[in-house]
């Protein structure tokens, strides 16, 4: 589904992934973990299409298509979904509003009929009941006056109603107190599919006990340096980080990172 | 009769108050004010015939037989539809194009006066002079200023409302005008005891729009909830001025302004307060945001605050700002293409001036107006 080879990416003049290959497979939920300025973000970024990552060098191919080409409302539209580590607030942009039209815009982009208000508020209904998420939301501003842990519900929210093939959650448990992350996680594997691929971004293990990843991989200094099961998350958990820069990194590089 | 007015001429006949003070606040319009000057125009045509698609523009069903037209500033038989309208409003005209409209008692539905300009075969120039009373009870009036397209027509207009003690006024005021037409407006009005004027104008589009709303806060607890939005494309000039006095104790105002401006437009933007010596207890509080969408368009903010009087609150704040790129890819991240995210944005950012318009039916015409007047691309 989604094949990453030799990714190397710029921000502001700063190389940050730096040779990055991933394959991910439909059906299957992968784990991104590592240290703080590891690159996770800026994977999830680039992959969404924010504008300011700088690709020199790489392919990222998404169902048979060269992902890297297409504008970010594309890329949705082909189901690609980034789940925000910090989502934006919009003030004055109704929170129903821009999901019909954001559900809307990717029906109209595949051919497929718009939903009228009906149908949108009955499958809205359906998928707030999972995220235990008030109907109150729904009549403010986008995320404007969320709580923490509403704003990551309303992330996978949005996840639920768009349904994409390819989910980034992107340090989605960071700020969640135990009852959230749960909420979150149910949220997650309610739509693992063989049709649906995840890839889960985090710095804890933590998530991953809820969301058992088939494939955890370690991203050090722009490069995946391990990867393995979801045993790995355990022995990561154990060790810390420190561990994984003993084991990958030359002596003197690294270690900044962690 | 064909006149050719230089710059002075025209700034003494739209101007008023002191020189220096006067030249002053054309500061940033003096180039489109230079242009117009530099113009032959003849006088506006008042029998015209209005168009079809001008008529569509303004013949809502809800205000049927409450209509009153004014074809190129003179008041029309022919087009106003007053059959609705009862002995508690009269409006006539009086010598020199001046109509008054004399409101008393609460008239529910509101009053719509439309300002139509069609173009003669020359570039016309229009005057026309309006006094509103208020006499008491509460009332509305839609105002709305319109020109067929390529009309090389320029208006000005003068326009004194008084609101008696006690009554009040909601005033919404829709200003569409192609590129090629100016509009001049001085609008002044007097707010007695314990009234309270709301007034909530749209400005869209114009060679050169120019609106002076000076407001008199002339009784204890007089009150003026003041709500506006520019929205300019091409080579869109509007030039807002405010100047509100708050002459007795007590006095409120609430000012929220907007301004949006795309592709070569120049918005301009001065609110001045003045709180008089002994107008004790006052509360002033004012907010402009300004939003540029091209490199290229330009908008000037001025907040201004005078205060002679003790205990007051006041409070007043302006910016000049682009849209937000994080929310912009937010939107499009969840597959909404890059104009119409942008429209939301934009809408968004307007939403709050239009919030006050309690009319569900017309707040959604305002805001569909205000949408329109951007380019629809990104």
């Amino acid at each position: 589904m989604l094949k990453i080879e030799n990714l190397h990416v710029r921000v502001a003049g700063k190389e940050i992934l730096k040779g990055l290959s991933l394959d991910v497979k439909a059906g299957e939920v992968h784990a991104i973990m590592g240290p703080n300025g590891a690159g996770k973000s800026t994977l999830g970024n680039v992959l969404a299409g924010r504008e300011g990552y700088e690709v020199t060098q790489g392919s990222v191919v998404f169902e048979g298509r060269n992902l890297l080409d297409l504008e970010p409302e594309q890329r949705a539209a082909e189901g690609v979904f980034l789940a925000f580590q910090y989502p934006v607030e919009i003030p004055g942009v109704n929170n129903t509003y821009f999901l019909r039209a954001a559900l809307n815009a990717q029906r109209k982009h595949r051919g497929e009929a718009e939903l009228d208000s009906m149908q949108f508020l009955k499958r809205v209904r359906e998928k707030l009941a999972v995220l235990h998420l008030k109907d109150e939301l729904l009549h403010r501003a986008v995320n404007e006056g969320f709580s923490g842990g509403e704003k990551k519900r309303n992330e996978i929210f949005q996840m639920a109603l768009l349904e994409p093939r390819l989910a980034i959650l992107d340090e989605t448990d960071s700020g969640l107190d135990i009852d959230a992350l749960k909420m979150v996680a149910d949220g997650v594997n309610a739509m693992r599919s063989p049709e649906r691929a995840f890839l889960v971004v985090t710095h804890y293990q933590r998530l991953l006990d809820y969301i058992v990843p088939d494939f955890v991989h370690v991203l050090a200094d722009g490069v995946i340096v391990e990867s393995g099961d979801a045993g790995l998350a355990h022995k990561l958990e154990e060790h810390g980080y420190a561990w994984i820069a003993e084991r990958h990194l030359p002596a003197g590089a690294g270690a900044g990172a962690a | 009769m064909a006149s050719v007015p230089h710059e002075r001429d025209l700034l003494d006949e739209l101007g008023r108050g002191d020189a220096g003070a006067r030249a002053e606040s054309w500061r940033y319009s003096k180039t489109a004010l230079r242009a117009l000057s530099q113009q032959d125009f003849v006088a506006a045509d008042a029998q015209a015939e209005l168009p079809a698609a001008l008529l569509a523009q303004f013949d809502w069903p809800q205000t049927r037989g409450r209509r009153v037209v004014l074809v190129n500033g003179t008041l029309s038989e022919r087009y106003s539809d007053m059959a609705g309208i009862g002995a508690s409003i009269t409006a006539g005209v009086s010598a020199d194009n001046v109509y008054p409209i004399r409101i008393d008692g609460d008239v529910g539905a509101p009053v719509h006066v439309v300002h139509a300009s069609v173009p003669s075969a020359q570039a016309s120039r229009w005057r026309a002079s309006a006094e509103v009373t208020i006499a008491s009870g509460r009332a509305c009036i839609i105002e709305q200023h319109l020109a067929a397209e390529g009309a090389a027509v320029f208006g000005s207009l003068q326009r004194r409302y008084e609101l008696a003690a006690g009554t009040q006024l909601d005033l919404i005021s829709l200003c569409e005008l192609p590129e090629s037409a100016a509009l001049y407006r001085l609008i002044e009005a007097r707010v007695g005891a314990k009234a309270t004027l709301r007034a909530t104008h749209v400005l869209l589009g114009g060679r050169l729009q120019r609106m002076d709303l000076q407001v008199d806060l002339a009784g204890p607890e007089a009150r003026l909830e003041s709500r506006g939005v520019f929205a300019l494309r091409g080579r869109d000039h509007a030039d807002t001025q405010l100047d509100v006095r708050h002459l007795a104790r007590d006095t409120a105002c609430d000012i929220v302004w907007r301004g949006v401006a795309d592709q070569r437009a120049r918005g301009i933007f001065h609110g001045a307060i003045t709180v008089a010596a002994g107008a004790d207890g006052s509360d002033a509080v004012l907010s402009n945001k300004n939003l540029l969408l091209s490199p290229n368009a330009e908008i000037d903010t001025q907040p201004v605050l005078e205060i002679y009087a003790d205990e007051v609150k006041a409070a007043h704040g302006a910016t000049v700002g682009q849209l937000d790129e994080r929310a912009l890819f937010y939107l499009r991240s969840r597959g909404i293409p890059l104009a119409e995210a942008r429209r939301m944005m934009v809408t968004a950012f307007c939403s709050e001036v239009l919030a006050g318009v309690a009319d569900a039916d017309l707040r959604e015409r305002l805001a569909q107006r205000a949408q329109a007047a951007l380019p629809t691309s990104a």
